[in-house]
């Protein structure tokens, strides 16, 4: 793995640590009104973000990040 | 490896397969809709267009359905085709007055709680001239801390099979992908979500689409047959006083072919009324190049490629939408609930290349 791929797994653990400590602050039901809102939940639009992908990866040459994926087109 | 060593997979393209397709797409529907109406049913139509300034046209009307059978179990089922119009740069050089094409596609999930587990699993097959993909996928997710902490985990594999145009020969590639994920709310107005990606690619990599130059002659491009690929994303969503949200999303991602990428987003959406929803998100995305990109090729490479996606470049997207959930029922015909999603992306990259994308939506509730 190169200098920079430990580095970001490096820091993805750190985050993941410093999450999970802040899990410890549980927000009760009761105050996850907003929380609730189509705004806050990842990718509530799939169709969309589905869409987005596709047409990003026929024309970037990364992907992934966002969930299992899918197979590949011949759309260049 | 030199395009044409490797032995070449037997072929063929059934010209049934699309309808079989939908076909089966239309009966999965058909018994989804028979059963019985429990919990969050949806159902999405989408209709997307895609223009670049290459004049390639893409029309993709997309279908799915969302329902639960039980308290337990549900079942997601997705239709959509892509008509292309005009050709691409690569479709120009022997058809010059343009080229059709059309990619049809139908994904199945079925998703099942066992215990405070959700498990999902589903499949993707995806046809068009020239290319073939077929995914089997599983993922698993659990929630703890009363719902504050989701963690995800999911693998799929995927068959892709381009035919190496205009020859009948059919070439094979294989993909795993490995994804996991934390979700955590860290307030009553903030969530934080970390996600690691491993996607590793083998057998034939080269796009038969795309062509380069070695040493003045035109040639399919030849690619390592290994390419592994991380990625890891941050994303945080903010809610922000006076019912406005702020979206934040990076990405890091690197390969094995030394291609590197950053990707930042950051949107924000607020509630106008009740019923009316406006966002505007911008994306910036730059990348290095594969190590064995170049322009054009002389003398004897091993690897070139004429794969405008291995290229060093950044871009620039920008998005907006709007979405309207009136209070009545639309044109006394759609259920309550039902919303109509507008969206419209400018896509801009250094490399002269720009596209327009709109898309017009409805999330029906059934």
């Amino acid at each position: 793995m190169t200098r920079t791929g430990r580095m970001v797994l490096l820091t993805l653990a750190a985050l993941a640590v410093a999450m999970w400590t802040a899990g410890c602050a549980t927000v009760q039901p009761w105050e996850r009104a907003r929380l609730a809102n189509p705004c806050m939940v990842f990718d509530y639009n799939g169709g969309q973000a589905d869409f987005a992908s596709h047409w990003q990866s026929a024309r970037e040459g990364s992907s992934g990040g966002f969930g299992v994926q899918g197979g590949g087109c011949g759309c260049k | 490896m030199q395009v044409g060593e490797r032995e070449p997979a037997p072929a063929p393209r059934n010209r049934w397969r699309p309808l079989a397709l939908a076909g089966v797409c239309v009966t999965a529907i058909a018994l989804v809709a028979a059963g019985s109406l429990r919990g969050e049913n949806i159902l999405n139509i989408q209709f997307h267009t895609f223009q670049d300034s290459r004049g390639v046209t893409v029309l993709e009307p997309i279908v799915d359905l969302d329902k639960d059978f039980t308290e337990r179990s549900g079942l997601k089922v997705k239709f959509g085709v892509d008509a292309i119009t005009a050709a691409s740069d690569s479709c120009a050089r022997c058809h010059p007055d343009g080229a059709n094409s059309q990619r049809t596609f139908v994904n199945v999930d079925y998703r099942r709680k066992i215990g405070d587990y959700k498990l999902d699993v589903g499949g993707q097959i995806s046809r068009e001239n020239f290319y073939a993909a077929d995914t089997a996928m599983v993922s698993i997710s659990r929630d703890l801390n009363k719902g504050n902490t989701t963690i995800a985990g999911g693998y799929s594999f995927s068959l892709n099979q381009p035919q190496l145009h205009p020859t009948q020969s059919v070439e094979n590639q294989y993909a795993h992908d490995l994804f996991f994920s934390v979700t955590q709310t860290l307030t009553k107005n903030t969530i934080l979500q970390l996600a690691y990606d491993y996607n590793r690619v083998s057998g034939y990599q080269s796009s038969p689409f795309l062509r380069t130059r070695v040493n003045d002659i035109m040639v399919v491009g030849n690619t390592p047959d290994l390419r592994s690929r991380q990625a890891v994303v941050v994303r945080l969503r903010q809610a922000l006083p006076g019912d406005t949200y702020l979206q934040a999303d990076y990405r890091r991602y690197f390969d094995t072919w030394s291609l590197a990428s950053n990707t930042f987003s950051l949107g924000v959406e607020h509630y106008f009324k009740p019923s009316l929803l406006v966002g505007f998100t911008y994306r910036w995305y730059g990348q290095t190049g594969a190590d064995f990109y170049q322009p054009s090729y002389t003398g004897n490479p091993i690897y070139y490629t004429g794969d405008f996606r291995l290229q060093p470049f950044n871009s620039a997207t920008y998005t907006g939408h709007v979405v309207y959930t009136p209070a009545h029922r639309l044109l006394d015909l759609l259920p309550d609930k039902t919303a109509i999603d507008l969206q419209y992306d400018r896509y801009q990259a250094s490399t002269q290349f720009a596209s327009s994308m709109f898309t017009l939506g409805l999330r029906i509730p059934l």
